[in-house]
Protein backbone atom coordinates (compact mmCIF):
# COMPACT_ATOMS: atom_id res chain seq x y z
CA UNK A 1 0.00 0.00 0.00
CA UNK A 2 2.69 2.42 1.07
CA UNK A 3 4.66 1.85 -2.09
CA UNK A 4 1.60 2.46 -4.25
CA UNK A 5 1.02 5.73 -2.45
CA UNK A 6 4.64 6.75 -2.83
CA UNK A 7 4.66 5.74 -6.49
CA UNK A 8 1.55 7.76 -7.22
CA UNK A 9 3.00 10.72 -5.32
CA UNK A 10 6.23 10.50 -7.27
CA UNK A 11 4.46 10.33 -10.62
CA UNK A 12 2.38 13.33 -9.67
CA UNK A 13 5.28 15.43 -8.53
CA UNK A 14 7.09 14.62 -11.75
CA UNK A 15 4.14 15.75 -13.80
CA UNK A 16 3.82 19.13 -12.08
CA UNK A 17 5.18 22.02 -14.12
CA UNK A 18 8.20 24.28 -13.69
CA UNK A 19 10.32 24.27 -10.58
CA UNK A 20 11.42 27.84 -11.09
CA UNK A 21 9.70 29.59 -8.18
CA UNK A 22 9.48 26.73 -5.81
CA UNK A 23 11.07 25.99 -2.52
CA UNK A 24 11.06 22.56 -0.92
CA UNK A 25 7.77 22.09 0.93
CA UNK A 26 7.97 22.01 4.70
CA UNK A 27 7.14 18.44 5.75
CA UNK A 28 8.02 18.17 9.43
CA UNK A 29 4.65 17.58 11.12
CA UNK A 30 5.60 19.24 14.43
CA UNK A 31 6.72 22.43 12.70
CA UNK A 32 3.75 22.43 10.34
CA UNK A 33 1.36 22.24 13.25
CA UNK A 34 3.11 24.60 15.66
CA UNK A 35 3.99 27.31 13.12
CA UNK A 36 0.90 26.90 10.95
CA UNK A 37 -1.81 27.92 13.40
CA UNK A 38 -1.65 31.68 13.23
CA UNK A 39 -0.32 32.00 9.68
CA UNK A 40 0.90 29.52 7.12
CA UNK A 41 4.04 27.64 8.20
CA UNK A 42 6.64 29.55 6.15
CA UNK A 43 9.35 27.49 4.49
CA UNK A 44 12.74 28.06 6.11
CA UNK A 45 14.30 29.01 2.73
CA UNK A 46 13.38 32.67 3.11
CA UNK A 47 15.62 33.49 6.09
CA UNK A 48 19.15 32.53 7.18
CA UNK A 49 19.69 30.08 10.05
CA UNK A 50 20.72 32.84 12.49
CA UNK A 51 17.36 34.58 11.93
CA UNK A 52 15.45 31.42 12.79
CA UNK A 53 17.60 30.91 15.87
CA UNK A 54 16.79 34.39 17.08
CA UNK A 55 13.09 33.89 16.39
CA UNK A 56 12.98 30.59 18.27
CA UNK A 57 14.65 32.31 21.25
CA UNK A 58 11.99 35.00 21.45
CA UNK A 59 8.67 33.23 20.93
CA UNK A 60 7.30 34.90 24.09
CA UNK A 61 7.00 38.05 22.09
CA UNK A 62 6.53 37.01 18.51
CA UNK A 63 5.39 40.04 16.49
CA UNK A 64 3.33 41.31 19.44
CA UNK A 65 1.85 37.92 20.26
CA UNK A 66 2.90 35.09 22.49
CA UNK A 67 3.85 32.00 20.50
CA UNK A 68 5.47 30.32 23.49
CA UNK A 69 5.64 26.52 23.48
CA UNK A 70 7.29 23.66 25.34
CA UNK A 71 11.15 23.80 25.28
CA UNK A 72 11.56 20.40 23.62
CA UNK A 73 9.26 21.50 20.82
CA UNK A 74 11.21 24.74 20.42
CA UNK A 75 14.45 22.77 20.12
CA UNK A 76 12.99 20.40 17.55
CA UNK A 77 11.57 23.19 15.38
CA UNK A 78 14.72 25.27 15.65
CA UNK A 79 16.70 22.39 14.16
CA UNK A 80 14.20 21.88 11.31
CA UNK A 81 14.28 25.58 10.44
CA UNK A 82 18.06 25.92 10.72
CA UNK A 83 18.63 22.84 8.56
CA UNK A 84 16.37 24.22 5.84
CA UNK A 85 17.52 27.84 6.09
CA UNK A 86 18.50 29.95 3.09
CA UNK A 87 22.22 29.83 3.90
CA UNK A 88 22.15 26.03 4.43
CA UNK A 89 20.18 24.75 1.44
CA UNK A 90 20.88 27.31 -1.25
CA UNK A 91 18.63 27.29 -4.31
CA UNK A 92 17.32 30.02 -6.55
CA UNK A 93 14.71 31.57 -4.28
CA UNK A 94 16.91 31.30 -1.18
CA UNK A 95 19.80 32.94 -3.03
CA UNK A 96 17.61 35.80 -4.17
CA UNK A 97 16.54 36.53 -0.59
CA UNK A 98 19.95 36.00 1.00
CA UNK A 99 21.61 38.55 -1.28
CA UNK A 100 19.92 41.34 0.66
CA UNK A 101 20.84 40.16 4.14
CA UNK A 102 23.93 41.64 5.85
CA UNK A 103 26.53 38.99 6.82
CA UNK A 104 25.61 39.19 10.51
CA UNK A 105 22.04 40.46 10.05
CA UNK A 106 19.17 38.55 11.67
CA UNK A 107 16.05 39.84 9.88
CA UNK A 108 12.78 38.47 11.27
CA UNK A 109 10.48 39.37 8.44
CA UNK A 110 10.35 37.76 5.02
CA UNK A 111 8.04 40.50 3.84
CA UNK A 112 10.58 43.30 4.41
CA UNK A 113 13.31 41.72 2.30
CA UNK A 114 13.85 43.74 -0.89
CA UNK A 115 13.61 40.49 -2.88
CA UNK A 116 10.06 40.21 -1.59
CA UNK A 117 9.23 43.90 -1.96
CA UNK A 118 10.37 44.04 -5.57
CA UNK A 119 8.04 41.22 -6.58
CA UNK A 120 5.19 42.56 -4.47
CA UNK A 121 5.07 46.23 -5.36
CA UNK A 122 1.27 46.46 -5.32
CA UNK A 123 -0.99 49.44 -4.58
CA UNK A 124 -2.27 49.70 -0.99
CA UNK A 125 -5.78 48.62 -1.93
CA UNK A 126 -4.45 45.23 -3.02
CA UNK A 127 -3.00 44.61 0.46
CA UNK A 128 -6.20 45.89 2.06
CA UNK A 129 -8.36 43.22 0.40
CA UNK A 130 -10.43 41.49 3.10
CA UNK A 131 -9.09 38.07 2.14
CA UNK A 132 -5.46 39.24 2.18
CA UNK A 133 -5.24 41.44 5.25
CA UNK A 134 -1.47 41.06 5.64
CA UNK A 135 1.61 40.63 3.48
CA UNK A 136 2.39 37.51 5.45
CA UNK A 137 -0.81 35.84 4.21
CA UNK A 138 0.97 34.16 1.27
CA UNK A 139 -1.76 31.57 0.54
CA UNK A 140 -4.31 34.32 -0.09
CA UNK A 141 -2.54 34.97 -3.41
CA UNK A 142 -0.36 31.88 -3.88
CA UNK A 143 -2.87 29.02 -3.65
CA UNK A 144 -0.11 26.42 -3.50
CA UNK A 145 2.18 28.36 -1.17
CA UNK A 146 2.03 25.71 1.54
CA UNK A 147 3.49 23.25 -0.96
CA UNK A 148 6.34 25.64 -1.67
CA UNK A 149 4.95 26.77 -5.02
CA UNK A 150 4.96 30.53 -5.56
CA UNK A 151 4.19 30.54 -9.24
CA UNK A 152 1.90 33.36 -10.20
CA UNK A 153 -1.74 32.24 -10.00
CA UNK B 1 -22.88 -23.03 -18.48
CA UNK B 2 -23.59 -22.64 -22.20
CA UNK B 3 -25.54 -19.69 -23.52
CA UNK B 4 -28.57 -21.82 -24.50
CA UNK B 5 -29.01 -23.66 -21.24
CA UNK B 6 -32.11 -22.64 -19.31
CA UNK B 7 -31.31 -19.89 -16.86
CA UNK B 8 -30.91 -20.88 -13.27
CA UNK B 9 -33.54 -18.94 -11.35
CA UNK B 10 -31.86 -16.11 -9.47
CA UNK B 11 -32.07 -16.30 -5.70
CA UNK B 12 -34.82 -14.19 -4.20
CA UNK B 13 -32.29 -12.25 -2.21
CA UNK B 14 -30.45 -11.01 -5.25
CA UNK B 15 -32.61 -8.08 -6.36
CA UNK B 16 -33.02 -6.66 -2.83
CA UNK B 17 -29.27 -7.10 -2.32
CA UNK B 18 -28.59 -5.14 -5.49
CA UNK B 19 -30.93 -2.36 -4.38
CA UNK B 20 -29.45 -2.23 -0.93
CA UNK B 21 -25.98 -2.05 -2.40
CA UNK B 22 -27.09 0.74 -4.74
CA UNK B 23 -28.57 2.70 -1.84
CA UNK B 24 -25.38 2.22 0.19
CA UNK B 25 -23.16 3.42 -2.65
CA UNK B 26 -25.38 6.38 -3.55
CA UNK B 27 -25.85 7.29 0.11
CA UNK B 28 -22.11 7.06 0.80
CA UNK B 29 -21.31 9.25 -2.18
CA UNK B 30 -23.98 11.76 -1.13
CA UNK B 31 -22.57 11.98 2.39
CA UNK B 32 -19.03 12.32 1.03
CA UNK B 33 -20.18 15.14 -1.24
CA UNK B 34 -22.08 16.95 1.54
CA UNK B 35 -19.15 16.72 3.95
CA UNK B 36 -16.34 17.64 1.55
CA UNK B 37 -15.35 20.48 3.83
CA UNK B 38 -12.47 20.98 6.21
CA UNK B 39 -14.63 20.99 9.31
CA UNK B 40 -16.52 17.80 8.50
CA UNK B 41 -13.37 16.06 7.36
CA UNK B 42 -13.71 12.99 9.56
CA UNK B 43 -17.16 12.19 8.19
CA UNK B 44 -15.91 12.80 4.67
CA UNK B 45 -13.10 10.30 5.11
CA UNK B 46 -15.50 7.78 6.63
CA UNK B 47 -17.90 8.16 3.69
CA UNK B 48 -14.99 7.84 1.27
CA UNK B 49 -13.95 4.48 2.72
CA UNK B 50 -17.60 3.47 2.71
CA UNK B 51 -17.82 4.18 -1.02
CA UNK B 52 -14.57 2.35 -1.69
CA UNK B 53 -15.79 -0.71 0.20
CA UNK B 54 -19.16 -0.57 -1.60
CA UNK B 55 -17.44 -0.55 -4.99
CA UNK B 56 -15.29 -3.56 -4.11
CA UNK B 57 -18.30 -5.29 -2.58
CA UNK B 58 -20.06 -5.06 -5.93
CA UNK B 59 -17.47 -7.35 -7.48
CA UNK B 60 -17.93 -9.83 -4.64
CA UNK B 61 -21.70 -9.73 -5.08
CA UNK B 62 -21.33 -10.40 -8.79
CA UNK B 63 -19.31 -13.50 -7.97
CA UNK B 64 -21.91 -14.70 -5.45
CA UNK B 65 -25.02 -14.08 -7.56
CA UNK B 66 -26.51 -16.33 -10.22
CA UNK B 67 -24.68 -15.97 -13.55
CA UNK B 68 -26.79 -13.62 -15.71
CA UNK B 69 -28.97 -12.81 -12.70
CA UNK B 70 -29.59 -9.33 -11.26
CA UNK B 71 -26.13 -9.23 -9.69
CA UNK B 72 -24.21 -10.09 -12.85
CA UNK B 73 -22.11 -7.18 -14.08
CA UNK B 74 -23.17 -7.78 -17.68
CA UNK B 75 -26.80 -8.79 -17.82
CA UNK B 76 -28.16 -10.27 -21.02
CA UNK B 77 -30.92 -8.20 -22.58
CA UNK B 78 -29.80 -5.01 -20.92
CA UNK B 79 -28.86 -2.09 -23.15
CA UNK B 80 -25.11 -1.99 -23.88
CA UNK B 81 -25.11 1.70 -23.12
CA UNK B 82 -26.39 1.12 -19.61
CA UNK B 83 -23.84 -1.53 -18.92
CA UNK B 84 -21.07 0.78 -20.05
CA UNK B 85 -22.50 3.67 -18.12
CA UNK B 86 -22.66 1.59 -14.96
CA UNK B 87 -19.10 0.39 -15.43
CA UNK B 88 -17.69 3.85 -16.12
CA UNK B 89 -19.60 5.41 -13.24
CA UNK B 90 -18.48 2.76 -10.79
CA UNK B 91 -14.87 3.04 -11.95
CA UNK B 92 -14.92 6.83 -11.59
CA UNK B 93 -16.55 6.70 -8.17
CA UNK B 94 -14.05 4.06 -7.10
CA UNK B 95 -11.10 6.08 -8.42
CA UNK B 96 -12.43 9.21 -6.73
CA UNK B 97 -12.58 7.36 -3.40
CA UNK B 98 -9.18 5.75 -3.90
CA UNK B 99 -7.51 9.04 -4.80
CA UNK B 100 -9.12 10.50 -1.68
CA UNK B 101 -7.51 7.82 0.47
CA UNK B 102 -4.16 8.66 -1.11
CA UNK B 103 -4.70 12.42 -0.82
CA UNK B 104 -5.26 11.96 2.89
CA UNK B 105 -1.53 11.23 3.14
CA UNK B 106 -0.08 12.92 0.05
CA UNK B 107 -1.51 16.41 -0.28
CA UNK B 108 -0.30 16.84 -3.85
CA UNK B 109 -2.96 14.31 -4.91
CA UNK B 110 -5.72 16.63 -3.64
CA UNK B 111 -6.31 18.29 -6.99
CA UNK B 112 -6.55 14.93 -8.75
CA UNK B 113 -9.04 13.76 -6.13
CA UNK B 114 -11.14 16.86 -6.62
CA UNK B 115 -11.11 16.42 -10.39
CA UNK B 116 -12.08 12.75 -10.25
CA UNK B 117 -14.82 13.44 -7.71
CA UNK B 118 -16.27 16.21 -9.84
CA UNK B 119 -16.25 13.97 -12.89
CA UNK B 120 -18.02 11.23 -10.93
CA UNK B 121 -20.52 13.82 -9.71
CA UNK B 122 -21.37 14.81 -13.27
CA UNK B 123 -21.75 11.20 -14.35
CA UNK B 124 -24.51 10.65 -11.80
CA UNK B 125 -27.20 12.79 -13.47
CA UNK B 126 -26.11 11.27 -16.79
CA UNK B 127 -26.58 7.80 -15.31
CA UNK B 128 -30.00 8.77 -13.89
CA UNK B 129 -31.07 10.29 -17.21
CA UNK B 130 -30.04 7.15 -19.04
CA UNK B 131 -31.94 4.93 -16.62
CA UNK B 132 -35.00 7.14 -17.02
CA UNK B 133 -34.69 6.94 -20.79
CA UNK B 134 -34.35 3.15 -20.79
CA UNK B 135 -37.12 2.42 -18.31
CA UNK B 136 -39.53 5.10 -19.43
CA UNK B 137 -42.98 5.74 -18.07
CA UNK B 138 -44.69 3.40 -15.69
CA UNK B 139 -41.84 0.98 -15.31
CA UNK B 140 -39.68 3.83 -14.12
CA UNK B 141 -42.28 4.96 -11.59
CA UNK B 142 -42.70 1.43 -10.32
CA UNK B 143 -38.98 1.03 -10.03
CA UNK B 144 -38.48 4.34 -8.27
CA UNK B 145 -41.25 3.68 -5.77
CA UNK B 146 -40.04 0.14 -5.17
CA UNK B 147 -36.47 1.24 -4.79
CA UNK B 148 -37.50 4.09 -2.52
CA UNK B 149 -39.17 1.65 -0.16
CA UNK B 150 -36.18 -0.66 -0.09
CA UNK B 151 -33.55 2.08 0.09
CA UNK B 152 -35.36 4.28 2.58
CA UNK B 153 -34.00 2.34 5.54
CA UNK B 154 -30.28 2.26 4.67
CA UNK B 155 -30.42 5.88 3.51
CA UNK B 156 -32.07 6.91 6.75
CA UNK B 157 -29.49 4.98 8.74
CA UNK B 158 -26.73 6.71 6.78
CA UNK B 159 -28.19 10.16 7.24
CA UNK B 160 -28.64 9.38 10.92
CA UNK B 161 -24.96 8.49 11.10
CA UNK B 162 -24.05 11.71 9.35
CA UNK B 163 -26.07 13.70 11.85
CA UNK B 164 -24.80 11.73 14.83
CA UNK B 165 -21.09 12.31 14.25
CA UNK B 166 -21.03 16.11 14.60
CA UNK B 167 -23.63 15.89 17.38
CA UNK B 168 -21.45 13.70 19.59
CA UNK B 169 -20.67 16.58 21.93
CA UNK B 170 -19.23 14.41 24.67
CA UNK B 171 -15.67 13.32 23.99
CA UNK B 172 -13.62 11.38 26.52
CA UNK B 173 -10.51 13.46 25.85
CA UNK B 174 -12.40 16.71 26.44
CA UNK B 175 -14.03 15.31 29.57
CA UNK B 176 -10.61 14.35 30.91
CA UNK B 177 -9.26 17.86 30.24
CA UNK B 178 -12.23 19.39 32.05
CA UNK B 179 -11.84 16.96 34.96
CA UNK B 180 -8.19 18.01 35.34
CA UNK B 181 -9.16 21.68 35.38
CA UNK B 182 -11.90 20.94 37.93
CA UNK B 183 -9.37 19.24 40.20
CA UNK B 184 -6.98 22.19 39.91
CA UNK B 185 -9.79 24.70 40.47
CA UNK B 186 -10.87 22.84 43.59
CA UNK B 187 -7.31 22.80 44.88
CA UNK B 188 -7.04 26.58 44.37
CA UNK B 189 -10.40 27.35 45.97
CA UNK B 190 -12.22 24.88 48.19
CA UNK B 191 -15.48 26.77 47.56
CA UNK B 192 -15.39 25.78 43.85
CA UNK B 193 -18.68 24.13 42.89
CA UNK B 194 -18.39 23.66 39.13
CA UNK B 195 -17.78 25.45 35.87
CA UNK B 196 -20.13 28.08 34.50
CA UNK B 197 -20.91 28.67 30.84
CA UNK B 198 -22.02 32.22 31.74
CA UNK B 199 -18.62 33.08 33.25
CA UNK B 200 -16.98 31.47 30.22
CA UNK B 201 -19.04 33.61 27.89
CA UNK B 202 -18.00 36.79 29.66
CA UNK B 203 -14.30 35.83 29.26
CA UNK B 204 -14.99 35.15 25.59
CA UNK B 205 -16.79 38.43 24.90
CA UNK B 206 -15.09 40.89 27.30
CA UNK B 207 -13.40 43.88 25.67
CA UNK B 208 -9.95 44.32 27.15
CA UNK B 209 -7.42 47.13 26.88
CA UNK B 210 -4.11 45.25 27.12
CA UNK B 211 -3.62 44.78 23.41
CA UNK B 212 -5.11 47.23 20.95
CA UNK B 213 -4.83 44.74 18.09
CA UNK B 214 -6.69 41.98 19.91
CA UNK B 215 -9.15 43.48 22.42
CA UNK B 216 -11.17 40.27 22.83
CA UNK B 217 -11.14 36.51 22.31
CA UNK B 218 -13.94 37.18 19.85
CA UNK B 219 -11.59 39.37 17.78
CA UNK B 220 -10.14 36.23 16.23
CA UNK B 221 -12.66 33.57 17.23
CA UNK B 222 -15.55 35.85 16.06
CA UNK B 223 -18.70 37.00 17.85
CA UNK B 224 -20.48 33.87 16.72
CA UNK B 225 -18.23 30.98 17.77
CA UNK B 226 -20.06 28.53 15.52
CA UNK B 227 -18.62 30.40 12.52
CA UNK B 228 -15.04 30.20 11.27
CA UNK B 229 -12.84 32.90 12.75
CA UNK B 230 -9.95 34.78 11.26
CA UNK B 231 -6.66 35.80 12.82
CA UNK B 232 -7.10 39.57 13.07
CA UNK B 233 -3.53 40.33 12.01
CA UNK B 234 -2.45 37.59 9.62
CA UNK B 235 -5.83 36.89 7.99
CA UNK B 236 -5.38 33.14 8.53
CA UNK B 237 -8.72 31.35 8.83
CA UNK B 238 -9.41 29.72 12.20
CA UNK B 239 -11.81 26.77 12.49
CA UNK B 240 -14.97 27.51 14.55
CA UNK B 241 -14.38 27.63 18.31
CA UNK B 242 -17.72 26.04 19.25
CA UNK B 243 -17.73 22.30 19.83
CA UNK B 244 -21.03 21.88 17.98
CA UNK B 245 -19.45 23.25 14.81
CA UNK B 246 -16.03 21.68 15.35
CA UNK B 247 -16.07 18.41 17.31
CA UNK B 248 -12.25 18.33 17.52
CA UNK B 249 -12.21 21.35 19.81
CA UNK B 250 -10.53 21.00 23.22
CA UNK B 251 -9.56 17.37 22.73
CA UNK B 252 -5.75 17.74 22.54
CA UNK B 253 -4.60 18.59 26.06
CA UNK B 254 -1.20 19.91 24.98
CA UNK B 255 -2.71 22.24 22.40
CA UNK B 256 -5.41 23.46 24.79
CA UNK B 257 -2.81 24.35 27.46
CA UNK B 258 -0.48 25.96 24.94
CA UNK B 259 -3.21 28.13 23.44
CA UNK B 260 -4.62 29.21 26.81
CA UNK B 261 -1.11 30.14 27.93
CA UNK B 262 -0.67 32.26 24.84
CA UNK B 263 -4.03 33.72 24.03
CA UNK B 264 -4.75 34.76 27.64
CA UNK B 265 -1.36 36.47 27.85
CA UNK B 266 -1.88 38.21 24.50
CA UNK B 267 -5.46 39.35 25.08
CA UNK B 268 -5.83 39.63 28.87
CA UNK B 269 -2.19 40.28 29.78
CA UNK B 270 -2.42 37.56 32.44
CA UNK B 271 -2.65 33.82 32.89
CA UNK B 272 -6.07 32.22 32.81
CA UNK B 273 -6.75 30.24 35.98
CA UNK B 274 -7.89 26.61 35.87
CA UNK B 275 -11.41 27.84 36.61
CA UNK B 276 -11.25 30.36 33.72
CA UNK B 277 -10.13 27.58 31.40
CA UNK B 278 -12.89 25.21 32.47
CA UNK B 279 -15.50 27.97 32.19
CA UNK B 280 -14.30 28.88 28.70
CA UNK B 281 -14.48 25.27 27.49
CA UNK B 282 -17.86 24.79 29.16
CA UNK B 283 -19.21 27.87 27.36
CA UNK B 284 -17.98 26.70 23.97
CA UNK B 285 -19.23 23.16 24.55
CA UNK B 286 -22.69 24.58 25.19
CA UNK B 287 -22.73 26.53 21.93
C1 LIG C 1 0.29 32.67 18.33
C2 LIG C 1 0.30 32.92 16.91
C3 LIG C 1 1.60 32.59 16.16
C4 LIG C 1 2.30 31.42 16.16
C5 LIG C 1 1.99 30.12 16.91
C6 LIG C 1 3.42 31.61 15.26
N1 LIG C 1 3.38 32.87 14.73
FE1 LIG C 1 4.69 33.64 13.40
N2 LIG C 1 3.63 35.40 13.39
C7 LIG C 1 2.50 35.66 14.15
C8 LIG C 1 2.06 37.01 13.88
C9 LIG C 1 0.86 37.68 14.51
C10 LIG C 1 2.96 37.55 12.93
C11 LIG C 1 2.92 38.93 12.30
C12 LIG C 1 2.13 38.80 11.02
C13 LIG C 1 1.93 40.07 10.27
O1 LIG C 1 2.35 41.13 10.70
O2 LIG C 1 1.33 39.95 9.19
C14 LIG C 1 3.93 36.50 12.64
C15 LIG C 1 4.96 36.63 11.73
C16 LIG C 1 5.89 35.66 11.45
C17 LIG C 1 6.96 35.80 10.49
C18 LIG C 1 7.24 37.01 9.64
C19 LIG C 1 6.27 37.09 8.48
C20 LIG C 1 6.60 38.26 7.59
O3 LIG C 1 5.85 39.25 7.63
O4 LIG C 1 7.59 38.18 6.86
C21 LIG C 1 7.68 34.64 10.50
C22 LIG C 1 8.88 34.32 9.66
C23 LIG C 1 7.06 33.77 11.47
N3 LIG C 1 5.97 34.41 12.02
C24 LIG C 1 7.50 32.50 11.78
C25 LIG C 1 6.90 31.68 12.72
C26 LIG C 1 7.42 30.39 13.09
C27 LIG C 1 8.70 29.77 12.58
C28 LIG C 1 6.54 29.87 14.01
C29 LIG C 1 6.65 28.52 14.73
C30 LIG C 1 7.75 28.44 15.65
C31 LIG C 1 5.48 30.84 14.19
N4 LIG C 1 5.74 31.92 13.39
C32 LIG C 1 4.39 30.66 15.02
C33 LIG C 1 1.87 34.79 14.99
C34 LIG C 1 2.28 33.50 15.26
C1 LIG D 1 -1.49 40.29 -2.38
C2 LIG D 1 -1.12 39.04 -2.97
C3 LIG D 1 0.21 38.38 -2.56
C4 LIG D 1 0.62 38.01 -1.29
C5 LIG D 1 -0.12 38.20 0.01
C6 LIG D 1 1.90 37.38 -1.45
N1 LIG D 1 2.26 37.37 -2.78
FE1 LIG D 1 3.97 36.58 -3.56
N2 LIG D 1 3.48 37.26 -5.39
C7 LIG D 1 2.24 37.83 -5.72
C8 LIG D 1 2.24 38.10 -7.16
C9 LIG D 1 1.08 38.71 -7.93
C10 LIG D 1 3.51 37.69 -7.65
C11 LIG D 1 4.05 37.78 -9.08
C12 LIG D 1 4.80 39.06 -9.23
C13 LIG D 1 5.71 39.10 -10.42
O1 LIG D 1 6.01 38.03 -10.97
O2 LIG D 1 6.11 40.17 -10.78
C14 LIG D 1 4.25 37.16 -6.52
C15 LIG D 1 5.53 36.63 -6.60
C16 LIG D 1 6.16 35.93 -5.59
C17 LIG D 1 7.43 35.24 -5.69
C18 LIG D 1 8.31 35.19 -6.90
C19 LIG D 1 7.70 34.37 -7.95
C20 LIG D 1 8.16 34.87 -9.28
O3 LIG D 1 7.36 34.75 -10.20
O4 LIG D 1 9.27 35.37 -9.37
C21 LIG D 1 7.71 34.67 -4.50
C22 LIG D 1 8.90 33.80 -4.13
C23 LIG D 1 6.62 35.03 -3.62
N3 LIG D 1 5.71 35.79 -4.30
C24 LIG D 1 6.57 34.67 -2.29
C25 LIG D 1 5.60 35.13 -1.42
C26 LIG D 1 5.63 34.85 0.01
C27 LIG D 1 6.68 34.02 0.72
C28 LIG D 1 4.53 35.46 0.54
C29 LIG D 1 4.11 35.49 2.01
C30 LIG D 1 5.14 35.84 2.97
C31 LIG D 1 3.82 36.13 -0.55
N4 LIG D 1 4.51 35.90 -1.72
C32 LIG D 1 2.65 36.86 -0.40
C33 LIG D 1 1.21 38.12 -4.87
C34 LIG D 1 1.24 37.96 -3.49
C1 LIG E 1 -4.86 36.74 17.68
C2 LIG E 1 -5.98 35.88 17.40
C3 LIG E 1 -6.57 35.10 18.61
C4 LIG E 1 -7.15 35.65 19.73
C5 LIG E 1 -7.36 37.12 20.04
C6 LIG E 1 -7.54 34.55 20.56
N1 LIG E 1 -7.21 33.37 19.95
FE1 LIG E 1 -7.48 31.49 20.70
N2 LIG E 1 -6.73 30.70 18.98
C7 LIG E 1 -6.20 31.40 17.93
C8 LIG E 1 -5.65 30.50 16.95
C9 LIG E 1 -4.97 30.88 15.64
C10 LIG E 1 -5.87 29.20 17.45
C11 LIG E 1 -5.40 27.88 16.84
C12 LIG E 1 -6.12 27.51 15.62
C13 LIG E 1 -7.22 26.54 15.86
O1 LIG E 1 -7.25 25.89 16.92
O2 LIG E 1 -8.07 26.42 14.99
C14 LIG E 1 -6.56 29.37 18.73
C15 LIG E 1 -6.95 28.31 19.54
C16 LIG E 1 -7.39 28.46 20.84
C17 LIG E 1 -7.60 27.37 21.76
C18 LIG E 1 -7.37 25.90 21.46
C19 LIG E 1 -8.65 25.23 21.12
C20 LIG E 1 -8.49 23.76 20.87
O3 LIG E 1 -9.29 23.22 20.10
O4 LIG E 1 -7.59 23.15 21.43
C21 LIG E 1 -8.00 27.93 22.95
C22 LIG E 1 -8.28 27.18 24.23
C23 LIG E 1 -8.07 29.35 22.76
N3 LIG E 1 -7.71 29.66 21.46
C24 LIG E 1 -8.46 30.25 23.74
C25 LIG E 1 -8.53 31.61 23.55
C26 LIG E 1 -8.95 32.55 24.59
C27 LIG E 1 -9.35 32.18 26.00
C28 LIG E 1 -8.88 33.79 24.03
C29 LIG E 1 -9.19 35.13 24.69
C30 LIG E 1 -8.56 35.35 25.98
C31 LIG E 1 -8.40 33.64 22.66
N4 LIG E 1 -8.21 32.31 22.42
C32 LIG E 1 -8.15 34.68 21.81
C33 LIG E 1 -6.16 32.77 17.80
C34 LIG E 1 -6.62 33.67 18.74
Amino acid sequence: MRSIVMGAGLLLSLSTPAWADRVAPLTDPVTLKACGECHMAFQPDFLPARSWARMMDSLDNHFGESAAMAPDKVAHIRKVLEDGAADRVGGKVAGRFLRWVAPDGTPQRITENPAFLRKHDFPAREWARADVKSKSNCPACHKRAERGDYEED
Amino acid sequence: MSGDAPRAAPGRWELPALRLWHAALAGGFLVAWLTADEDTYRMHVFAGYWVLIAVSLRLGLAAMGTPRGPLALVRPGRSRLMIWMGGVLMTMVGLAALSGVIADGVTSVEDLHEGLSNTALWLIPAHAALVAWVFQGKRLRDKVMGAARVSALPVLVLLGLAAAVPAQAADPARDAILADYAKAAKAADSGFTGFSAARGESIYRARNTVNADFPSCATCHTDDPTRPGRHAKTGREIAPAAVSANPKRFTDAEKVEERFNRDCKTVLGRECSARDRGDFITFLSSK
